[in-house]
């Protein structure tokens, strides 16, 4: 948001530009939250982030970033008990971590209101699976309430609190990342007095004890109020009805896809059918719907994923008694995003509606295209140390890109930058599921396959996560596998959160209680263990080598800093240098005349930096380093067989006026 | 009720989100109005596909303000509902091309960045001949320029293009918000002085 200090001081009369997840924030702060923790995850990030990094203008808040979900939600249960208003968020896949807590949350209640906001991932743009963890209330009862807009994610978090409390729910907030990240107008609300916000645990063992008999009578109680907040939601303003005309067909959607219908009416010129608007997705009253379903002969469910509203709907429809049809998954998909186009689609079909031309004719247009267009998909940035990890990898295990040589070993993937390892030219992993599922599949496999070599990789995060257990496990059981921790300092993939490995924050200042990794290593029972700087990429790549052959669990530490934050570091540390920032030391330059483009660097290690140019002498094209993109990693330089590329001292000024007269980049 | 749509696409790593958050931010001194959008990040990851939709809602009253078949808007464009694309990458000026209608105008960096690929040699990159033409069988408005070249000569980094883009989209289409909301938007923001200069500079191209 452009002016962060009124995310801190804005009220009632205020607004801005914000992002859904600032939005969330905002409205938690608006509840008077005392306590806010995650373990950070795209789409949901944000979330916490805004509070953290504001958290010192904010009077009495406590932020975590805490080392996995399980740990966050029992953090966030804890300072509820304690009377602290307290919002812990996660990505969709992150409930299956903390989904134990989540399962005792009902049984407990809450004291103070708990919030949890997750963010899900349909179409997986930056998850694993695209799971719908709405689904969970079905056993965990947590409440869902889901926000259609920038305003809604602020409102419905604000309220949430108090229904928590009401209803003694922990309560889900459900954002799907395109209202994580949708970006538009917010308008403010006042803030709760932050003064007062003071823990006080107050013993309650009918309520925090659970086992035997209490556990069957804390069952009975949530179901309980389960029955209570259903009534409640028959006539609550979160739940809303639409209705002015005479049509015998009806709509019920929630979230953003309600926003998508909504839109898709309006492009289609449709405005009378009865509409009803889910604030809430879970519990559903049975009142409410058949209220709804008064006059009706015809309703479809528009929602995304595999029908979670519409396998209530029909539970309900059949529970009292509706006659007529109910639709849903027939017509919008169970699969990926729905997008607006697909409930412009979906929608003209179930009503039988001609399709507007201009959308019509874009849409074909852009069928008939894409399949034409090179894909494209995302890369480590330039002087990634994943780069250069996974060239030393491949090199050591022999696999070419340019000779189409395989390897026949093993490697197992895990969650994190690292993970577009996967992605072409690399191709370096064999399978990737969940967190810290690398290593102890792998150890499986080395186990009953003798013939091949197992390398598990993982980042310093994910280790962290929920990875000691796992190598620890491997040591007991004598597994035979090679252990390859990326460990760049940061939870880099979600906005740089700092882990236990973080040396120095970015404005150099060095972090309190750094670990050592070897050490934490070596007293888990590891014997072979060696921490290198990837980038000297023949060493580590003869390391990797000679690693494979020695029996047991070896594990080599991939020791550098994320490029983008060492560059941020720099930048803050020297931003008065002008020097340092415009003439540059020296560069790496590929001389034309040496280059037997044998794609070493253009291919095998495949930095962006290095482009193909048209070389106007011949009509032929070269490989060029872009000094504007490279950052001297000097990792081409190490590895070009021909020693085509040099290190010289460069006045970058000249060399960009120079390029206004260079031939273009060629494709 | 009016709307006009800008759907803004390109590569992570190019600014494709500061210029939508600069154009949102430009349009909040109206009350009978409301901005939207939707970006596509992933994680922090480069030369990934990225877009942004800025969305201006003009509301003809305050009782359309309050309708609710009225004032519910998807975060994304629709296709062939873009009344302006901007691309900094051509060849995703073309995965863009669903967003256009025959009024649409569009405005591209046609500086190439290959996909990898194209660089192992599996693909073929698109001539811009063959973008440009393409896109001349949906729309006749299409501008194209070497903004990289541009923002490299101006400014020595190729930091100020996606301002530039913005500045050429004032220039070339018309907008229902004023250049000045945009300019002190500009003003307020990290590095003003060449943003600003960025933005006049494609305001005359
Ligand atoms: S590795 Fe050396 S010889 Fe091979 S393409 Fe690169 S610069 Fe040319
Ligand atoms: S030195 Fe070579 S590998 Fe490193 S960023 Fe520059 S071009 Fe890329």
């Amino acid at each position: 948001m452009a002016k962060s200090n009124l995310f801190v001081n804005g009220s009632e009369g205020d607004k801005a530009i914000v992002l859904g997840n600032e939005a969330i924030a905002r409205g938690a702060l608006e509840a008077g939250i005392g306590y806010a923790s995650m373990y950070p995850g795209t789409p949901a990030s944000e979330i916490i982030a805004v509070l953290d990094k504001n958290k010192k203008c904010i009077e009495n808040l406590y932020t975590e970033f805490s080392l996995n979900e399980h740990i966050s939600l029992h953090g966030a249960i804890g300072a509820s008990w304690s009377g602290i208003r307290s919002l812990c968020a996660m990505k969709n896949v992150g409930l299956n971590v903390a989904s134990e807590p989540a399962q005792f949350l009902a049984y407990t209640g809450v004291k103070a209101g708990l919030v949890l906001a997750i963010g899900s991932d349909p179409g997986a743009p930056s998850s694993s699976n695209e799971q719908d963890d709405r689904w969970y209330s079905l056993h965990t009862y947590m409440p869902i309430m889901e926000p259609s807009n920038i305003q809604e994610a602020k409102d419905f978090t604000k309220d949430a609190f108090d229904v928590s409390e009401e209803f003694s729910f922990g309560i889900v907030l459900m954002a799907p990342s395109r209202l994580c990240h949708n970006a538009g107008v917010l308008r403010f609300g006042d803030i709760r007095d932050r003064k007062n916000i003071k823990g006080n645990f107050k013993k309650d063992p009918e309520n925090y004890l659970n086992l035997f008999s209490l556990a069957v009578k804390n069952h009975a109680k949530y179901l309980e109020r389960n029955e209570l907040l259903k009534k409640y939601l028959i006539e609550s303003k979160f739940n809303k009805i639409i209705n002015e005309g005479q049509s015998k067909i009806g709509f019920i959607s929630s979230g953003v896809i309600y926003a998508h219908l909504m839109e898709a009416f309006d492009i289609l010129g449709v405005y009378d059918h009865k509409i009803l608007k889910l604030g809430f997705s879970f519990p559903i009253s049975n009142e409410l719907i058949k209220r709804f379903f008064e006059g009706l002969e015809k309703v479809v469910v528009v929602e995304e994923a595999e029908g979670f509203l519409e396998f209530q709907i029909k539970k309900i429809a059949y529970e009292t008694g509706f006659k007529g049809n109910i639709y849903g998954k027939e017509f919008f998909s169970k699969t990926g995003e729905i997008t607006l186009d697909d409930v412009i689609f979906g929608v003209s079909r179930f009503l039988e509606k001609p399709l507007p031309a201009s959308f019509d004719f874009a849409s074909k247009k852009y069928k008939e295209l894409s399949d034409k267009l090179p894909q494209r998909s995302g890369t480590f940035c330039i002087g990634c140390p994943h780069r250069a990890t996974f060239y030393s990898i491949l090199k050591a295990v022999g696999f070419s890109n340019t000779e189409e040589k395989e390897r026949d070993v093993v490697i197992a993937g895990d969650i994190g930058c690292y993970t577009l390892g996967l992605l072409p030219p690399y191709n370096a992993m064999d399978f990737l599921t969940c967190m810290n599922a690398g290593l102890s599949i792998g150890q499986a496999i080395s186990n009953f396959d003798k013939n091949k070599k197992v390398i598990a990789l993982v980042g310093d995060s994910t280790f962290y996560h929920s990875g000691i257990p796992v190598l620890l496990n491997a040591v007991q059981n004598g597994a035979d596998i090679l252990y390859i921790i990326l460990d760049n300092s940061w939870t880099a993939m979600t906005g740089h959160q700092k882990t236990p490995s973080t040396q120095k924050d970015i404005d150099g200042k060095p972090s309190a209680n750094v670990l050592n990794l070897k050490d934490l290593v070596k007293s888990l029972g590891v014997s072979y263990v060696k921490s290198l700087d990837p980038n000297s990429v023949k060493r580590f790549s003869a390391q990797i080598k000679s690693a494979l052959k020695e029996p047991g669990v070896k594990v080599l530490i991939a020791k550098r800093e994320c490029i983008l934050q060492e560059i941020r570091r720099n930048k803050s540390l020297f931003k008065n240098d002008a020097k340092v920032a415009e003439t540059g030391e020296s560069l790496y330059e590929i001389q034309k005349s040496r280059c037997v483009k044998c794609s070493e660097c253009f291919v095998e290690l495949a930095c962006p930096a290095i482009i193909l140019k048209k070389d106007e002498d011949n009509g032929g094209d070269y490989y060029y380093i872009d000094p504007a993109s490279c950052v001297k990693c000097g990792v081409c330089y190490e590895i070009c067989p021909n020693s085509a590329i040099r290190k010289v001292e460069f006045d970058l000024k000249s060399e960009f006026k120079l390029k206004k007269g260079l031939p273009e980049a060629i494709v | 009720m009016k709307k006009f749509n800008i759907a803004i696409v390109g590569l992570g790593g190019q600014g494709i989100i500061t210029m939508g958050t600069v154009m949102k931010n430009a349009a909040l001194n109206s009350d009978l109005q409301d901005v939207s959008g939707s970006e596509r990040r992933g994680g922090a990851q480069r030369e990934g596909y990225v877009e942004t939709f800025v969305k201006y809602i003009f509301y003809e009253n305050a009782a359309e303000m309050n309708n609710p078949r009225k004032n519910m808007h998807s975060p994304m464009i629709e296709s062939g509902g873009a009344n302006a694309l901007i691309s900094l990458e051509p060849l995703e000026t073309l995965r863009g091309i669903k967003y256009l209608n025959k009024n649409s105008i569009v405005i591209f960096n046609k500086t190439p960045y290959i996909p990898i690929s194209v660089r192992m040699g599996k693909t073929k990159y698109p001539e811009i001949s063959f973008i440009v033409s393409e896109l001349q069988k949906v729309t006749k408005h299409i501008y194209y320029y070497d903004i990289d070249a541009i923002s490299l000569e101006e400014f020595n980094s190729l930091t100020q293009k996606n301002i530039i883009a913005l500045g050429i989209l004032f220039a070339k289409a018309d907008i229902p918000i004023e250049r000045s909301a945009v300019e002190s938007v500009l003003a307020e923001g990290k590095g003003a002085e060449n943003n600003l200069k960025a933005f006049a500079l494609g305001l005359n191209l």
